[in-house]
């Protein structure tokens, strides 16, 4: 018999932050692999003359990162993904 | 009318400031300060924003520190860039949500309180497309650089009154080579009172900032 436990994959994502189009990131606060918790800096990326910082949306495992430092993302862009922690949802 | 508080701290070693602002960030952040303007001036100070190049420090950085000088990496966004006296530095610490959830926009706001601030001196400076700040010409006459964290905000802007204007080859300001500064003083020919640029800053930011504004002492907004 296959046991399949589903496992949840949240994405970090680059906010809205208005009428900016691209923005660079600028720096991982942590490394694949590392437990995060809900709502903490995950990421900061720079707009020109602002640095935004990315919160973890879930707790959990930074699982990946899809865009690394010093590269470009758009806004609604997913930069990062987090396995959830079990029974956190 | 929604309430700002302006908080004046006179002068204020850059590491000093900055422990504070991280402080009331954080408080801000959870609702437990109001929205609120630091208006101060530092001692002279090099700081390397988060994409900062160190080989736009030009002075040797040993000479730099024995003289005074301070150097300290900072979360804002940006280069390099030199604070000194005779420069009007406002750190607002605001939720944008009350505002606007516009990085754009709060960028435009800072700028456009700088503007008319010089503006009443008669000076006509402008924006430069993809260069935040605002200039005469080439000339840089006030920066920014901004923190943003739950749209809660930190650092701010720099606004150039009265510096000693030969400090700033200490550095590439911005990273751009060759780009020049300048400051109220050095246009208009005169001294101006740093004390006298804080009141019309604290008038433009209510009216760009639709809000009213109230001088607050600092231990009344950390109590």
């Amino acid at each position: 018999m296959v046991i399949r436990k589903e496992v949840a994959l949240a994405d970090i994502v680059v906010p809205p932050l208005g009428e900016v189009e691209e923005v660079r990131v600028v720096r991982w606060l942590h490394e694949v692999g590392d437990e995060v918790q809900a709502g903490e800096a995950v990421a900061e990326v720079e707009s020109q003359k602002a640095t935004f910082v990315i919160e973890a949306p879930v707790a959990g495992k930074l699982f990946a990162i899809l865009v690394p430092e010093g590269k470009a993302a758009a806004p609604g862009e997913v930069i990062g993904k987090i396995l959830e922690r079990e029974g956190e949802r | 009318m929604r309430e700002v508080s302006w908080v004046p701290l006179g002068r204020v070693r850059f590491g000093k400031a900055l422990e504070l602002q991280r402080r009331l960030h954080h408080l801000r952040r959870y609702g437990k300060v109001p929205d609120l303007v630091l208006s101060l001036e530092h001692d002279p100070v090099i700081t390397l924003g988060r994409s900062a190049d160190p080989r736009h420090i030009l002075g040797d950085p040993t000479a730099l520190v024995a003289s005074g000088v301070e150097v300290v990496e900072v979360e804002r966004g940006g280069d390099v860039s030199y604070h000194g006296p005779g420069q009007l530095v406002l750190y607002p610490i605001l939720d944008l949500r009350g505002f606007a959830r516009s990085i754009k926009w709060y960028i435009w706001a800072l700028e456009e309180v700088m503007l008319r601030v010089v503006a009443s001196y008669g000076i006509r400076a402008g924006r430069l497309p993809g260069r935040p700040g605002i200039w005469v010409g080439k000339r840089k006459l006030g920066a920014i650089g901004v923190y943003v964290r739950s749209w809660v905000t930190m650092h701010g802007l720099a606004l150039n009154v009265s510096p000693q204007l030969e400090h700033f080859r200490w550095i590439v300001p911005c990273g751009i080579h060759g780009a020049e500064v300048t400051s109220i003083a050095a246009l208009l020919g005169r001294e101006v009172p740093l004390e006298e640029v804080d009141e019309r800053a604290r008038d433009a930011f209510a009216h760009v900032f639709g809000v009213r504004v109230a001088p607050t002492d600092v231990e009344v907004v950390t109590e």
